[in-house]
């Protein structure tokens, strides 16, 4: 049976299957589901210093194949997710990865050092892409300095490994990328929601207060991939893909465009076991095509 | 809660746009309480994405049954299902209607807003004094008068926006008499929006317990994806999915 472990260098996951921030909550709602041990990892939905009670509705709209969101990040908080770290790691031994935000450097920072100290937490994704937050869609990874400023403070003030994710919406991502790479990131995670815009011609409105909005499910997967390719191909570091995965055989051609491991997103949402199913559906394609170990064709792509 | 495949036993057109579709489901059929829905994929591809929510009208083990209007693209490819289809389901989801022994009930349905309710009168007549107050548009949509009055009610009203086949008026006409004349101190009630806010408006402070059952378009259900929420009266957003579907009125920030 294939190998399905993913080497990312400063840990080894069982598998490359992570639930995404934001589309897995904070864990403990799956575990009536599936026994969260089935996992490579997962990561907890993105957090603040203060409570936050996300954007006026409506957030969602089903779009073709996708899915557009506004939900601005709600959460109670560092502290308060504090205890709930706790109380989910009491129940799985799969690492937790928590999804750091922040409205300034030293709101990144803030959260990022409650976090640090934290024994349960295995990594930290540094969340420089959330497109719902600030006017226009703006956000640090969209910027080579912002990138290079922001993780290089977060880098020196943490001893967890870290994972930067970055935003689709930018020209040209592998200098960003790079520029993560040269300020300390262990990882880079791509993609997080490509920015959209939806209106209502009745009321000849914008469907979202906040303008735009993020598009994600199986309708991004090729733009996703074609930006997982083009950052393999630029950085060192491990990549991390994520974009509408929904299959075994979406997870197979991450992997074959130089992703280490991968993160499934909107699946988590429609399909709460989808993450399951889809980690079984790799095991099931690699023996198929006689695969023994992701790293056979990680980055194997013939062209 | 579960995610499972169900078989569809049966999949019926009532009457205009209202269908019955009868799930087959151990689980979901014996875990279900008044007041809980599924989210049903209606299509087996990425395309409606989401899942739909529906509220459980009745159990009877092993089956479940979903009474649903077709109003969108979800429900009219619900109603395209055929017996003997598989149909992905998770449930049952949310909160319930809380159970009571004694009391005097009110209950109160708009439109396809019966279905939640239709199951509390199942469970719940037997142990307490119930009555009924059930609105829709117009006769073509106020459905199940006769298997209602078949209930051991104390008092049922029903209404017509347009006074066809019943009397014309909305849920709210009567309310404060038939709240009096039956010593109500409990209600429960699932409509359209425009419906609570009446509701909140006439008897939002009287001293009863009042438990709305809120409709929301969702993403997940089950409470991660944040997308279903409505504003508290404590200013906090509550989700529909997973606080809810059914809160005291006065935890929901009315508009009016």
């Amino acid at each position: 049976m294939a190998d399905l472990t993913a080497d990312l260098g400063f840990i080894k996951l069982k598998n490359p299957v992570i639930p995404a921030s934001g589309t897995f909550g904070y864990g403990g709602e799956f575990l009536q589901f599936f026994d969260l041990d089935l996992l490579g990892a997962f990561v907890m939905k993105g957090v603040y210093t203060d409570e936050r009670g996300g954007n006026e509705p409506p957030r969602i709209l089903e779009t073709p194949s996708g899915l557009l969101n506004s939900i601005g990040l709600a959460g109670p908080g560092a502290e308060g997710l504090t205890g709930i770290i706790k109380d989910v790691a009491s129940k799985t031994l799969t690492p937790i990865i928590v999804n750091v935000c922040g409205g300034s450097d030293d709101e990144y920072l803030e959260v990022a050092r409650v976090l640090d100290v934290m024994k349960e937490v295995a990594m930290l994704e540094l969340n420089i892409s959330c497109p719902n937050v600030r006017a226009g869609g703006r956000c640090p990874a969209q910027s080579v300095t912002d990138t290079k400023r922001v993780v290089k403070l977060i880098k020196k003030n943490t001893e967890k490994p870290l994972i930067v994710k970055l935003s689709p919406n930018v020209s040209d991502i592998s200098s960003i990328a790079l520029s993560a790479e040269e300020a300390g990131a262990d990882a880079i995670s791509v993609v997080n929601t490509f920015l959209g815009l939806a209106l209502d011609i009745e009321k000849r409105k914008p469907v979202f207060k906040n303008f735009f909005a993020g598009l994600s499910g199986p309708a991004i997967k090729p733009l996703a991939l074609k930006i997982v390719w083009e950052v393999a191909n630029a950085v060192s570091i491990p990549v991390i893909g994520i974009g509408g995965i929904t299959t075994g055989r979406d997870v197979l051609e991450f992997i074959l465009a130089g992703a280490a491991a991968i993160q499934t997103g909107t699946v988590n949402i429609v399909e709460p076991t989808g993450s399951v199913r889809i980690i079984n559906e790799t095991r099931e394609l690699m023996d198929k095509l006689k695969i023994n170990k992701l790293e056979e064709i990680r980055g194997c792509l013939e062209i | 809660m579960k995610e499972e495949e169900c078989r569809v036993s049966a999949n019926t057109v009532l009457q205009g746009r209202y269908y019955m579709m009868k799930l087959e489901s151990e689980y979901i059929s014996e875990k279900s309480e008044p007041g809980n829905f599924v989210m049903i994929a209606v299509s087996g591809s990425h395309d409606p994405l989401l899942k739909r929510p529906f509220g459980i009208f009745k159990t009877d083990p092993p089956y479940f049954y979903i009474y649903y209007e077709v109003v969108g693209r979800g429900s009219k490819l619900m109603a395209l299902k055929k017996e003997g289809e598989q149909v992905m389901v998770v449930g049952p989801l949310g909160n319930s209607f809380p159970k009571y022994e004694n009391e005097n009930i009110l209950i109160v349905g708009g439109g396809r807003g019966i279905a939640p309710l239709y199951f509390a009168l199942e469970k719940y007549t037997g142990s307490n004094n119930i009555s009924l107050i059930y609105g829709a548009r117009s006769k073509d949509d106020l459905l199940f008068t006769e298997k209602l009055k078949k209930f051991p009610l104390k008092e049922t009203a029903f209404y017509t926006d347009d006074g066809s086949g019943f009397t014309k008026g909305f849920v709210t006409s009567d309310i404060k008499q038939i709240i009096v004349r039956n010593g109500i101190n409990v209600t429960f009630s699932c409509g359209p929006d425009k419906m609570f806010e009446s509701l909140n408006k006439e008897i939002g402070n009287f001293n009863i317990r009042n438990f709305v059952s809120l409709e929301a378009f969702m993403g997940c259900g089950f409470g991660i994806c944040y997308s279903c929420v409505v504003k508290g009266s404590d200013g906090k957003y509550k989700k529909v999915c997973s606080d809810g579907p059914v809160f005291r009125m006065e935890e929901i920030k009315w508009q009016t």
